[in-house]
C-alpha cells in the first residue's frame, strides 16, 4: 500500500500548487487515518475518503479552511485537536490550508483497495455444489447424506446405525412439534410396516397446528419476544397477536422471504393486509423505558440501536451491533455503516419526549373482536349522552345570574354531579385488543453517527444504506428496501443463516457452529459445501421453510442413534462430523409440555391471549411493581409452555432455570444446563404434582391390571417407549415400597393425591371432577402418583434422544 | 452392562479428575452448575491469590443522599437557597429535567447533624448512630461516578457494568470466575427487603450470556428460602428418598445404555438438590444464635426484614456462599428528606453495624468484604414535588458515596472526595472501579475476567475500571 501510494504521489505531485500535502498526511495522519483502520470512520487515502470525511463529517470543505474540520483539527483551534499530543509545524499548517483554500485538488486516481475481510467465505454468495460421490450408496436417502458420508469416508469413520422406531418417532415427534407421541401414535408407527411409513409421520407431524407453535417459538427467541416492557416498570403490553402471526405464517408455510420482508416492512407494502401490519410487532419486541425523569429520546435511540443488532443477529449472522461506538473491530463493517442500517430503522412513530408520556408504546394496530366493538360503541354513545348534558347544563347555568351571597358556579352540585359522572365513565372505557406495530413517520427523521455510540454527540449525517462488503450495488431507502435486500438471492448471508439455525435445532449445533457469528472470528463450517447446498436448495424450493425441515429429517444422517461413541472420544469428541445423533435436554417450554401430553392433561388450543398457570407463591414479587398473575381456573392452566405469560424482569420460575431466554436481545441459541435447582423443581413443585397426580389417574383408567401391564403403559406414555427388564423390576420395587408406606401413612397420601390448593386458593373444579376417591384407592393412588414423579425425573423424559 | 457400583465410580472418578485442577471450590461448584455448562464456560483458575473468599453487597436501591448520610459539606449549607452556580450546571443532564427547569434549582444544605467518630473521624450524620460505631472499620469511598441517572438502567450499571439489560451480575461473574465454597448452598444468593422488589428485578442478578447456573438466586422470606426446596405436600422423608433412590438407579442404567456423560452429571445434580434440601431447614433456623446476636441485630426469627436478611446473610457466608447481595429498596427521596428518610435509616443503621460486628468477632471480617451503595447519589440541589412545605434531591450520578468494610481494605479512611458543593468529585473514582476492585480482593484480574459472546470478548467492566489501589490494605 504504501508503496502504491509513493507512486501516485510521485506521479501527481507535479499537479499540486503545494507538493507537501500528501507527505503531511502521510507523516502524520495516515497511520490511524487510512482505509484499513478507518480511526473514527475517517481515511485520508483517497479524494473520496477526506470528502466523505469520517463520523464528524467531511474533513475539508474546498475554498473555505476555517470551515474544514482538517483545518480545524491541525490548527487545534475546536475541541478536535490533530495529531494527539502534538502539533503540526506552523509551515505544515500553513500549506494544508492554503491547499484548501485553492479547491483541495487532488490527482483523478484511486488508490482505494477492495475492504479487508472482503474476501472472507460467507460474503460470498453461496455456490451450488455438486454432491459428492459415496462409497457406501446405500446409506443415501437424499443429498445432505452424501455430504455428511462423504466426509465421514473421507476420515475413516462409520456413521452410526439407524435408531429403534420408538426413539426415532419421539425424537422427530418432539423436533417437528415439541409434544411426544401419543400411545397411539406409537402403535400405528409401529405397526406401519410399508416403505414410507416414516415419511407419512413427518408429513403428519409438519401438517400440525403445533408444529407452527414449535417452530414460532423458535423464531420468537430470535424475535426477543415478551409479554411486558423490560427495563424499570416492566407493564404488560399487547403483543401476543404478532406471536400468534409468527405460528399462523409457519403453519401456512409462508414463504421465508415474505416472512422476513413482512417483519422488517409489512406496513410499507401496497395495500399491506392486517397480517402485514402485525407482522411489524417483531422490531417492536425491544424493551420500553417509560420511569420517571427519563429523556424519552435516550430510550427510543436504544430500540433502534437493538433494532439493528436484531436485524444484524437473525438474519445476517453478524455481531453488527459492535459498530455502534466504534468501526467493527474484526468485520468490515464500519461505524457509519451501522448508522446506515440505522437510518433505515429511525423512521418510526414513536415517542421520543415528555410531552407524548401519555402515549408511550405506540403505534398500535386495534384489533377489536366483534364484542369489543359492540362494547366501545355503547360506551361512546353513552359518553357522548353524558357530555350532551353535561354542556346544556352548563349553558343553563351560564345563564342564570349569580348573586353576591351564591357558591361560585364550579361548586354547583348539579354541575359537580354531571362532571363525576363523566369522569367515573371515562375511566370505565371498554379495552380492545391491540397489538403494536411499526408505522413510518411522514418525514423521515435525519440520521446522524453517534460519536462514541452517545446519541447527543452527533457526527455526520447519513443516509440509509447496507454494508458494503455484503451488496455488490448499493441499497438505499426506506424499511422496505432493506427487507427485501436481506431475502434477495444476491444476499450471501440471510439463506445460509437460516439453514444453519434450522440444522443446529436437528444436530444440536449449526454447521456453522457460531449460529451469530459468521463473521471473519466466527467457527468455520464443518460442511461448507453442505451449507451452500442447504442455502441454495432452501432458496430453489420457494425458501419453504417446511420443505428444508422435510428434507432434513428424513435424511438417514438425522436417523442415526444417538448412543454415547467411545471410538470418537479422541478424534471427534464433540461430534463436528455428525457420526452419531446428539441427545439434547428439552426446553422449557418443551419439558412442561410433555409432562403436560404424558399426563393428558394440555389443552391443545393454538394462539389467544397469554396465560396464567399456576406459580410459586411469591415468585411475582421480586420487582418494584407488584404483578398481577390471576391463576387460570379454567383449561388455560394446561396450555402449552410457550403462552405463559412472559414478564421480562419477573420471568415465570419454571422458565428461566431452563434456560429459557430473557427477551432482552435475540437469542439464536439456547443454552443447555444441568442444575440442582432444575432437579428441585420437577421434583417438588407443584405443577409437576399436580401433573403426576394426572398421570397416576391416567394409568389407572386406560392401562391393564396388573403392576406389569400400567408400569408398561407409563414407561409409553411418558418416555415413549417399553421398559427393560432391569427398569421395569426396579420400578416394580419402588411401587411396592410407596404402597406399603402409603398404606401405612394415609394422611400424606390424602395429601399428596388432594386437589391442589395449597399454592393457589382456588380449586379448579372445573377441571377435576368432584367424585370424591373412594378412600380405600388413595395409597394405591399416592403410590402412582410417586411413580409418575420418578418418571418426570428421569434423564430420558426430560432428554430427546 | 457395568454393574451399578461401577458405574457409580465412574460417576465419581470423572467428575474428580474433571474438576481438580480448579481445586476444591471448583469441585462444588460444578457440582453446583453441572456438566453442560462448565464445559461452555470453561472453568477459570484465580489470577492471583485471593485476598477474600466471599462479598456480601448491601444494595441500597433508590440512590441514598450522601448529603443527609456522609458527605459533610458546611459550605453547601453556607449557601443553602442560592441557586445552583450556571458553571456547574452547564452541559449537566438530569432525570425529570421538566422540575429543574421550571425554577432554577436551588442549593440545599442538610439540615442532619454531622460529627465525626472514631479515631479515624469520618463523618456520620445521626441518621447512623449504629453505623458511625464502625467507623474505624470502614471505608469511605467519596465522589463515586456513574453512567445513567434513571434507576432502572443505573441499577443495571452497577449490578452488570452496562446500563443494557442483559449482562452478566456482578455475582455471575464472580461465581463463574472462582465458584463457590458451598457444597449444599448456591454460589449467589440475593435476599430482598423492603417495601417492594428492586426496579429491574431478575435482570440485576441475572446469568446474561454466561450459563444460567451462575445466576443469583433469590430467597425468599416466607416459606422455603428457596423456590421448590421442600418436598411437596404428602411426600414423606421416606417417599422422597426411595424416589431419588429410584431415580439415581435408572439414570445410572441408562448412563451404561448410552454412555452420555450428561447423564452423569444429573445424577450429581439431584444429588446436591438433596443435601440442599436437607441442609435449607437448618440454614434458616435462627433458633441457634444467641438472644444478644438476635438482638444486636434486630433480627426476629420468622419475619422479612433487613435485618433477619443481615443475619442470614452473615450464616451464608459461613457456609461458603461467594456472594450475597441484599436489596433493601426505598431510597428514593425526591419529595421529602425527613421522615420517609428516617423510616429507612433506621430499618438499615442497626443491622448493616450488627453485621460489621458479628463478622469481626467471628474472625470472618478479613475473609468477607462488605459493601454498602446504591444506584446513584442526589443532588446538591432541592427538589420539591407536590408538597411545597417539603424538600428532596434529585438523582445525582457525579459523586456519591460507597461504604466497604473487611475483605483487605483498609479501614477508617476516606478516599476519593468531593468539591465543597459535593457536587463533582475531586479525584473521580468510577462504578467500574469499584467492579474491578471487587473482583480484584477475589483474585480475579477484572480484564482478564472475559467470556465471548456473539463474536466479542465482554467483561464486567466493559473498556474500564481501575482497581481503587489507595482503598487496600
Amino acid at each position: 500500500m504504501s508503496r502504491k501510494l509513493a507512486l501516485v504521489f510521485v506521479a501527481c505531485t507535479g499537479l499540486y500548487a503545494q507538493p507537501n500535502v500528501l507527505p503531511i498526511l502521510k507523516q502524520n495522519c495516515q497511520a490511524c487515518h487510512n482505509q484499513r483502520s478507518k480511526t473514527s470512520g475517517l481515511a485520508l487515502d483517497t479524494k473520496e475518503d477526506i470528502m466523505t470525511g469520517g463520523n464528524r463529517g467531511p474533513s475539508v470543505k474546498p475554498g473555505l479552511p476555517a470551515e474544514s474540520l482538517l483545518i480545524q483539527a491541525v490548527e487545534q483551534s475546536g475541541d478536535l485537536k490533530m495529531p494527539p499530543g502534538s502539533k503540526l509545524k506552523p509551515e505544515q499548517i500553513a500549506e494544508l490550508r492554503q491547499w484548501v483554500e485553492q479547491g483541495a485538488k487532488w490527482p483523478e486516481m484511486t488508490t482505494a483497495k477492495p475492504r479487508r475481510g472482503a474476501d472472507h467465505w460467507a460474503f460470498q454468495r453461496p455456490k451450488r455444489p455438486t454432491p459428492p460421490e459415496v462409497k457406501n450408496a446405500s446409506w443415501v436417502r437424499n443429498p445432505i447424506d452424501n455430504f455428511i458420508l462423504a466426509r465421514l469416508e473421507r476420515e475413516n469413520v462409520k456413521p452410526s446405525p439407524e435408531t429403534d422406531r420408538y426413539t426415532l418417532l419421539r425424537r422427530v415427534s418432539l423436533d417437528l412439534t415439541g409434544l411426544p407421541p401419543t400411545p397411539q401414535e406409537i402403535q400405528e408407527f409401529l405397526a406401519d410396516r410399508s416403505p414410507g411409513a416414516y415419511e407419512k409421520v413427518v408429513d403428519r407431524l409438519l401438517a400440525s397446528d403445533h408444529y407452527g407453535e414449535r417452530w414460532g417459538r423458535h423464531w420468537l427467541d430470535v424475535a426477543r419476544y415478551a409479554d411486558s416492557d423490560g427495563y424499570t416498570i416492566d407493564a404488560a403490553r399487547p403483543i401476543w397477536k404478532y406471536r400468534d402471526w409468527v405460528i399462523n405464517a409457519l403453519n401456512r408455510d409462508l414463504p421465508f422471504n415474505q416472512f422476513v420482508i413482512d417483519q422488517i416492512a409489512g406496513d410499507l407494502e401496497p395495500n399491506p393486509t392486517t397480517d402485514q401490519l402485525i407482522a411489524t410487532g417483531f422490531h417492536r419486541n425491544t424493551p420500553s423505558n417509560y420511569e420517571g425523569g427519563i429523556d424519552f429520546e435516550q430510550y427510543r435511540v436504544e430500540a433502534v440501536a437493538d433494532r439493528v443488532a436484531t436485524t444484524g443477529a437473525a438474519f445476517l449472522g453478524l455481531t453488527i451491533g459492535c459498530a455502534r461506538c466504534h468501526d467493527h473491530k474484526f468485520d468490515p463493517i464500519s461505524q457509519r455503516e451501522f448508522y446506515q442500517l440505522f437510518a433505515f430503522l429511525n423512521n418510526t412513530d414513536e415517542i421520543s419526549s415528555e410531552a407524548e408520556r401519555y402515549d408511550f408504546n405506540r403505534p398500535f394496530l386495534e384489533l377489536p373482536t366483534p364484542e369489543e366493538t359492540a362494547r366501545l360503541e355503547a360506551y361512546r354513545a353513552q359518553r357522548v349522552m353524558l357530555s350532551h348534558e353535561l354542556a346544556t347544563y352548563v349553558k343553563t347555568l351560564a345563564a342564570k345570574p349569580v348573586g353576591p351571597n351564591d357558591p361560585p358556579r364550579f361548586k354547583d352540585p348539579g354541575l359537580q354531579e354531571r362532571v363525576a359522572n363523566l369522569r367515573a365513565l371515562t375511566k370505565r372505557e371498554p379495552k380492545i385488543t391491540t397489538t403494536m406495530i411499526m408505522r413510518e413517520l411522514p418525514k423521515p427523521r435525519e440520521t446522524y453517527i453517534h460519536l462514541g455510540g452517545d446519541f447527543l454527540r452527533r457526527g455526520a449525517p447519513v443516509t440509509s444504506g447496507v454494508p458494503s462488503v455484503l451488496s455488490s450495488k448499493p441499497v438505499t431507502g426506506n424499511r422496505l428496501e432493506l427487507a427485501k435486500w436481506l431475502v434477495d438471492p444476491d444476499n450471501p448471508l440471510t439463506a445460509r443463516v437460516t439453514v444453519n439455525r434450522m440444522w443446529q435445532f436437528y444436530f444440536g449445533k449449526g454447521i456453522v457452529e457460531t449460529e451469530n457469528d459468521f463473521g471473519l472470528l466466527g467457527a468455520k463450517p464443518t460442511h461448507p459445501e453442505l451449507l451452500d447446498w442447504l442455502a441454495t436448495e432452501f432458496m430453489a424450493r420457494g425458501w419453504s421453510q417446511k420443505a428444508m425441515h422435510k428434507l432434513i429429517v428424513t435424511s438417514t444422517a438425522y436417523r442415526q442413534s444417538s448412543r454415547h461413541r467411545k471410538d470418537l472420544d479422541e478424534i471427534d469428541p464433540d461430534n463436528h462430523l455428525i457420526a452419531h445423533q446428539s441427545r439434547m435436554r428439552l426446553e422449557a417450554e418443551i419439558l412442561r409440555d410433555t409432562a403436560l401430553v404424558s399426563s393428558n392433561l394440555l389443552t391443545p388450543v393454538v394462539g389467544g391471549p397469554s396465560v396464567y398457570p399456576p406459580i410459586p407463591e411469591g415468585a411475582m414479587a421480586v420487582t418494584q411493581v407488584k404483578r398481577e398473575w390471576p391463576v387460570a381456573k379454567n383449561k388455560d392452566r394446561y396450555r402449552r409452555g410457550l403462552y405463559t405469560f412472559f414478564y421480562r424482569s419477573a420471568p415465570y420460575p419454571g422458565m428461566g432455570l431452563f434456560d429459557a431466554p430473557d427477551a432482552t436481545t435475540a437469542c439464536t441459541r439456547r443454552v443447555r444446563s444441568n442444575s440442582p435447582l432444575q432437579a428441585l423443581t420437577i421434583l417438588n413443585d407443584e405443577t409437576y404434582i399436580e401433573f403426576g397426580r394426572a398421570l397416576a389417574k391416567r394409568i389407572e383408567t386406560e392401562a391393564g391390571k396388573t403392576d406389569a401391564e400400567r408400569l408398561n403403559y407409563a414407561f409409553l406414555v411418558t418416555l415413549g417407549r417399553k421398559p427393560q427388564p432391569a427398569e421395569l423390576e426396579r420400578l416394580t420395587r419402588f411401587l411396592v415400597l410407596q404402597r406399603d408406606e402409603f398404606r401405612t401413612d394415609t394422611t400424606s397420601a390424602s395429601l399428596l393425591v388432594m386437589k391442589p390448593q395449597v399454592f393457589d386458593s382456588s380449586p379448579v373444579d372445573a377441571l377435576e371432577e368432584q367424585a370424591v376417591i373412594d378412600p380405600k384407592e388413595i395409597p394405591e393412588l399416592a403410590a402412582w402418583t410417586a411413580v409418575s414423579r420418578v418418571l418426570f425425573n428421569l434423564d430420558d423424559f426430560m432428554t430427546r434422544e | 452392562m457395568k454393574t451399578e457400583e461401577e458405574l457409580l465410580q465412574f460417576v465419581t472418578r470423572r467428575h474428580f479428575f474433571s474438576r481438580c485442577k480448579v481445586g476444591v471450590g471448583g469441585i462444588a461448584l460444578a457440582s453446583l452448575m453441572g456438566e453442560n455448562t462448565l464445559s461452555a464456560a470453561g472453568m477459570r483458575q484465580p489470577d492471583f491469590p485471593p485476598r477474600i473468599k466471599n462479598i456480601i453487597y448491601l444494595f441500597m436501591a433508590g440512590g441514598p443522599s450522601q448529603f443527609e448520610l456522609f458527605d459533610y459539606k458546611p459550605k453547601l449549607q453556607e449557601y443553602n437557597g442560592k441557586a445552583a452556580p450556571e458553571s456547574l450546571m452547564k452541559g449537566k443532564r438530569f432525570a425529570f429535567m421538566d422540575t429543574f427547569s421550571k425554577a432554577p434549582p436551588k442549593l440545599l444544605g442538610t439540615r442532619r447533624e454531622f460529627k465525626q467518630h472514631g479515631k479515624s473521624g469520618l463523618y456520620f450524620s445521626d441518621l447512623l448512630p449504629h453505623i458511625a460505631t464502625c467507623a474505624d472499620d470502614i471505608a469511605m469511598i467519596s465522589g463515586v461516578n456513574t453512567d445513567n441517572f434513571n434507576h432502572g438502567p443505573a441499577k443495571c450499571f452497577v449490578n452488570t457494568g452496562s446500563t443494557r439489560f442483559g449482562r452478566p451480575s456482578i455475582g455471575a461473574w464472580v461465581t463463574y470466575g472462582v465458584g463457590s465454597e458451598s457444597k449444599d448452598l448456591p454460589g449467589f444468593v440475593v435476599l430482598q427487603s423492603g417495601p417492594r422488589g428492586p426496579r429491574g428485578g431478575a435482570a440485576l442478578w441475572g446469568s446474561g450470556f454466561l450459563p444460567t447456573g451462575y445466576q443469583g438466586v433469590p430467597f425468599r422470606s416466607g416459606g422455603d428460602p428457596i423456590l421448590d426446596l421442600s418436598s411437596p405436600l404428602g411426600v414423606t422423608d421416606n417417599t422422597q428418598k426411595q424416589s431419588l433412590e429410584a431415580i439415581r438407579d435408572l439414570n445410572l442404567s441408562k448412563l451404561a445404555e448410552t454412555g452420555d456423560p450428561e447423564i452423569s452429571t444429573r445424577i450429581n445434580a439431584y444429588e446436591m438438590a438433596y443435601r440442599m434440601q436437607t441442609s435449607g431447614p437448618e440454614l434458616i433456623d435462627f433458633g441457634k444464635e444467641s438472644r444478644k446476636t438476635l438482638q444486636s441485630y434486630g433480627a426476629e426469627p420468622g419475619k422479612s426484614s433487613f435485618a433477619n436478611n443481615c443475619l442470614l446473610a452473615r450464616r451464608l457466608v459461613e457456609r461458603g456462599v461467594r456472594f450475597v447481595q441484599l436489596y433493601h429498596t426505598d431510597w428514593d427521596h425526591h419529595a421529602d428528606l425527613g421522615a420517609p428518610l428516617d423510616n429507612v435509616c433506621r430499618e438499615i443503621d442497626r443491622p448493616t453495624a450488627a453485621l460489621i460486628k458479628d463478622l469481626k468477632e467471628r474472625n470472618l471480617l478479613d475473609q468477607t468484604l462488605v459493601v454498602w451503595g446504591g444506584e446513584f447519589g442526589r443532588t446538591p440541589m432541592g427538589e420539591t414535588r407536590d408538597d411545597t412545605t417539603k424538600i428532596g434531591r434529585n438523582h445525582h450520578i457525579d459523586a456519591y458515596t460507597f461504604l466497604m468494610a473487611g475483605g483487605g481494605v483498609k479501614p477508617g479512611q476516606m478516599v476519593g472526595g468531593t468539591d465543597e458543593l459535593g457536587f463533582s468529585s475531586v479525584d473521580p473514582i468510577h462504578v467500574h472501579d469499584i467492579q474491578a476492585t471487587l473482583l480484584h480482593q477475589l483474585g480475579l484480574d477484572h480484564t482478564k475476567l472475559t467470556f465471548k459472546f456473539q463474536g466479542r470478548n465482554f467483561r464486567l467492566t466493559d473498556v474500564g475500571g481501575k482497581v481503587i489501589d489507595k482503598l487496600l490494605a
